[in-house]
């Protein structure tokens, strides 16, 4: 028997050569016999739900599980988590991480559920979760146990809430609180009272003033401190920081607009350990004193001065005492030029990334020698450069064996010979060729060919360039997952015909492109079953066969835009009640559907949707049930 | 020291003058001049005593010093942000009678051998707590015993309703002014200007000056009483009623509002009544604030100490809609066709007796499930291979888009599948 050779396989040598595969390959593993489904079922740990009708079974099936994400599962709400609290096979007390980022219908009861069910939970992720207010923060608080906790976007969420989370969850030792506009300065201040052990906060957009920063500089283990455009936050402030917070590692006061370079002086006095500094468009220009400051860093590795005005002898004395540095980000920096990236690269060999977006001044020559210096670059933004051309891109062709990100936007000079010189760096996983003019099917026929690894491709409006350039990369990047054509206006159905091979496509933009027909999106539909994404933003010529097919196929659908598209009262009431996951819509500008198309369509999905956005005089016309009913299950409309 | 207990045993008007610290310099000034006044031979013991007074103030002077110093950036701070400006040298201090209050309170510790004064007492600051005697914290004023006229008001006097009767016809007034032009009435005699002006004031340009007064407590063993060793005396005889009646008699006032709190005073409930509800930051402890940042220190002080989150909020305006979403019934707008496992229809399940009042609840309100049972004319389900998960609401193949009319609300629709 063939399968004796398999069965002779005990089952802990089974989990052990389980625990070598990758992700993909572990599909494939589960289809080999009822043993090896079994290694699986028992061995995973963590686990993306992507229907919510699966979720009691998965969660029956995978006992050791400790990771679970429910972020993309529509439909969750409070009474499914009931169910499975009732349904006792089930076993969660393993769990430690749960992500429930935009489970806007998950209430306060839902996760207290959840809370008292998972017993043993340390990261908990409710960002995005609009509806997440006071009465939610109680009820998570119930988990003691919680050590991160992201919170981004808990509209709702005010100083009360986070007492009780702080209170509850004394453990705590990271939190994001960015865009928690309700906090304020008392919260900060009892969170940094409670929780001792912080090591990571962040605070960014928040409008809480220099008290808050007095609280975190008693912070004594604090490492990473986010604090992005805090608007009411200065110098005064940022100087509590200079002998408060001694594990201080990493800072980001990236647009804030009343700090200036003083207050870094001072941190930077007090923290000669600091490793990442991110002051990008808050300082105007890089003073003596500050570069004598920075100096005395050894330990460096990010700098982020975007939008400060830099001398090359100012990056020069930089770079030769920061020789740890690895990221610099020095985008819309008035003054770089070739003399001071040349002096950098010679210093700096060890850079990885490289933001030199719109700094205008570089050309060829310093792009040449970061290549054949900073062996090591993994990430290159070169947005805006207009006077790079390919003699820059050969070089990194040469060099560059290691990059893996490219931005080349909006790069006139970058033509299909330069497309060629890239297209050696064979590790290149993401490149954004937006804007590119001079490029063409032939350029893009290079990329295709060989950057086999490639995950993400802009080519937002790159108007030369066809359906021959497409078929290429749909041959060449079976790997993509993120395709961006919008605008260009080339393409046709046959393009979309080529597009069908990329399987795991999730991503998928084509605003503007007028020749696509019903015939081509029926194409990418039948072809790319992961697609998630979906913008259709003024493609007209779509037909009704065109978004039937949609319906039928694209069962992942998570978001949609078909914006100005001629869908019809029944295309739309069919994409909506069929696609069973999509959550988020945008509906504006449709000529052809009427408001109880709309009514209807909404109706069905209703229950799912998390955002919408229709036009301003729909409010009044659609039933204020279904907007009720829309507003109770969490979804958020925005009115065009 | 001995000198001081006789100082102050031979006259209770001695300890009248509130501040104590006074009392302390008065001793002293006494106890030099007293030495000072002795005989000869008793040198020796004038020495020796001498050094322990210049030790004293010594000590005295080194404290007043520390606590000015202490004093100095706190008082810096201040000024700067109130005018902000260079902090010049010379106003070494801006606030020099803070700073001797300062001085003679920390001499007053001293003598007591308590520290009050440096240490950050842990202090619940409650915001409704009782009403403060303002008559307690009368301070500053130092009248020297004998200089004024001690009077004290019997109980049935201070509870009196009245206390200015009309010697005519009896009618009693709450105040003088009242009575006087209730008199008018009474003839014309009553209407002339030195009959209606205030008493006291005709005695004011007399030759004496009067004797100021001030009131007593009749309370026995109250520090307001005459006879306490610490008397402080209460300066009018509002004071007193509101002192005696505060302190001394039962609270027979509650709040309407919260039916908890209780004074004896109207005049103070009707300032608790005027905030009481508003701006409630509750503690999980039980404990109200009426502002947010005195709950939020009342936390940060005590372990395990919440801020509660009001309980009307439990159950927010809900539209009707969500009324059904919320509940906890199993069939509910969330839950369509939601079936674990099982492939039963959603309408099935709605046909089952158990779950009957759920239904009842989605008629009159919207619910997708209405959708679910119906079949729309020429519409058919997609066939689905992979997943039936039954949770296909208002799945549909246009296999005839005739059969479609957009005139079908959901109301008449759900009307006709039930």
């Amino acid at each position: 028997m063939s399968h004796s050779i398999l069965s002779a396989l005990s089952e802990d040598l089974l989990v052990r050569v389980y625990g070598f595969l990758d992700p993909p390959c572990r599909k494939t593993w589960r289809l080999v016999s009822r043993e090896f489904h079994r290694v699986d079922s028992l061995s995973r740990t963590s686990i993306r739900i992507l229907r919510v009708e699966f979720l009691p079974a998965l969660l029956f099936k995978h006992p050791n599980l400790s990771s679970l994400d429910l972020s993309v599962c529509p439909k969750l709400d409070d009474d499914v988590v009931l169910r499975i609290a009732l349904d006792g096979a089930v076993s969660t007390s393993r769990l430690k991480s749960l992500n429930l980022s935009r489970a806007t219908a998950v209430r306060a009861r839902g996760l207290e559920t959840l809370a008292r069910l998972c017993r043993a939970l340390e990261r908990v992720d409710v960002s995005h979760c609009w509806a997440f207010g006071d009465r939610e923060a109680a009820a998570l608080s119930v988990a003691a146990g919680i050590r991160e906790l992201k919170m981004d976007k808990c509209l709702s969420l005010s100083d009360v809430g986070l007492a009780r989370i702080v209170v509850g969850c004394s453990k705590l030792n990271k939190i994001s609180l960015k865009w928690c506009m309700e906090i304020s300065d008392l919260g900060i201040d009892l969170l940094c009272k409670k929780c001792k052990d912080l090591k990571s906060l962040d605070v960014s957009y928040l409008k809480i003033t220099n008290d808050s920063v007095r609280s975190i500089a008693l912070l004594p283990k604090l490492e990473v401190l986010e604090m992005v455009s805090c608007p009411l936050i200065d110098d005064a402030g940022l100087q509590y920081l200079e002998n408060g917070s001694p594990s201080l590692k990493e800072i980001d006061v990236t647009r804030c607009d009343r700090v200036s370079s003083s207050s870094l002086i001072s941190i930077v006095k007090g923290h000669p350990d600091l490793q990442h500094l991110k002051a990008s468009h808050c300082i105007s220009e890089i003073s003596l004193s500050f570069l004598h400051n920075i100096k005395a860093l050894k330990h460096l590795k990010t700098l982020w001065i975007d939008g400060a005005r830099v001398s090359d002898s100012s990056l020069l004395t930089l770079s030769a005492s920061c020789r740890a540095l690895t990221e610099l980000g020095v985008s819309r920096c008035v003054g770089v030029t070739d003399i001071g990236m040349m002096g950098l690269a010679r210093n700096c060999s060890n850079l990885k990334a490289l933001n030199l977006a719109c700094c205008g001044f570089v050309t060829d020559a310093a792009i040449s020698a970061v290549a054949q210096s900073c062996l090591n670059l993994e990430s290159l933004q070169l947005e805006s450069c207009h006077l790079i051309t390919e003699k820059g891109l050969q070089s990194l062709g040469c060099y560059s064996k290691r990059l893996q990100e490219l931005d080349l936007t909006d790069c006139d000079g970058v033509n299909d010979r330069g497309l060629e010189y890239i297209s050696k760096c064979s590790n290149l996983l993401r490149l954004k060729l937006g804007l590119c003019a001079n490029i063409s099917d032939k350029g893009i026929f290079h990329i295709g060919s060989k950057c086999s690894k490639l995950l993400e491709l802009d080519l937002y409006r790159c108007a030369g360039f066809g359906d021959d350039g497409l078929a290429a990369i749909s041959r060449g990047c079976k790997s993509l997952n993120r395709l961006i054509l919008s605008y260009c206006g080339e393409l046709t159905d046959t393009g979309a015909e080529k597009i069908r091979q990329l399987e795991h496509l999730t991503h998928l933009e084509l605003r503007g492109i007028k020749n696509i027909t019903g015939t081509g999106l029926a194409a990418i539909a039948r072809g790319c079953k992961k697609l998630a994404y979906l913008d259709l933003k003024q493609c007209e010529n779509i037909d009704d066969s065109g978004f039937w097919a949609l319906a039928y196929f694209s069962r992942n659908l998570r978001q949609i835009n078909l914006c100005n598209c001629s869908v019809s009262d029944t295309a739309l009431c069919m994409l909506m009640s069929n696609l069973s996951r999509v959550q988020d819509v945008d509906l504006v500008h449709l000529n052809r559907v009427t408001v109880e198309g709309f009514e209807f369509a909404l109706r069905a999905c209703c229950n799912r949707l998390k955002k919408l956005k229709l036009l301003a005089p729909l409010r009044f016309l659609l039933s204020s049930e279904l907007l009720e009913v829309l507003h109770a299950r969490g979804c958020r409309i925005r009115w065009d | 020291m001995e000198p001081e207990d006789d100082l102050c045993q031979n006259n209770w008007g001695g300890s009248s003058s509130s501040s104590s610290s006074k009392r302390r310099e008065q001793d002293l000034v006494h106890l030099m001049v007293a030495r000072n006044g002795q005989l000869q031979g008793r040198q020796e013991q004038l020495v020796a005593q001498q050094q322990l007074i210049t030790t004293d103030l010594t000590s005295i002077i080194i404290q007043l010093i520390s606590t000015a110093g202490s004093l100095l950036p706190s008082v810096k701070h201040h000024n700067m942000s109130t005018a902000p400006g260079p902090f010049t040298g010379s106003a070494l201090f801006p606030y020099p009678r803070e700073a001797n209050n300062l001085a003679s309170q920390t001499l007053n510790n001293n003598n007591n051998n308590t520290c009050e004064f440096d240490l950050p007492k842990p202090i619940v600051v409650e915001e409704e707590h009782e009403m403060k005697d303002e008559d307690d914290v009368e301070e500053g004023e130092n009248l020297l015993p004998g200089s004024y006229e001690i009077l004290q008001l019997e109980k049935e006097e201070i509870l009196a309703p009245h206390t200015h009767f009309c010697t005519i016809c009896g009618k009693g007034f709450k105040r003088d002014a009242n009575l006087r032009m209730h008199m008018r009435g009474h003839g014309d005699e009553y209407k002339t200007p030195a009959a209606l002006a205030k008493p006291n004031k005709e005695a004011v340009p007399g030759s004496e000056p009067m004797l100021i007064k001030r009131y007593s407590c009749p309370f026995p063993g109250c520090k307001r009483n005459k006879d306490h060793k610490k008397f402080q005396p209460l300066k009018t005889i509002l004071c007193v009623k509101n002192h005696y009646k505060r302190t001394h008699c039962d609270k027979s006032f509650t709040c309407s509002r919260c039916h908890t709190k209780k004074f004896s005073v109207i005049a103070d409930l009707k300032t608790h009544e005027k905030h009481c509800g508003k701006n409630k930051w509750l503690c999980s402890c039980g404990t109200t604030f009426s502002r947010k940042d005195k709950l939020f220190g009342h936390i940060a002080l005590f372990q395990g100490h919440t801020p509660a989150i009001p309980l009307e909020e439990t159950k927010p305006s809900a539209p009707r809609g969500s009324s059904a979403c919320e509940n906890s019934n199993n069939n509910n707008t969330g839950m369509v066709g939601f079936n674990l496992g099982s492939a039963t229809n959603a309408i099935e399940e709605v046909a089952q007796p158990g779950f009957m009042d759920g239904k009842i609840r989605f008629e009159d309100s919207f619910s997708p499930l209405s959708f679910d049972t119906c079949n729309f004319g020429g519409f058919h389900e997609f066939p689905r291979p992979m997943f039936d998960d039954s949770e296909s609401s208002f799945q549909m193949l246009i296999s005839s888009a005739c059969g479609f009319s957009p005139r079908n609300g959901g109301e008449s629709v759900s009307n006709t599948s039930l």
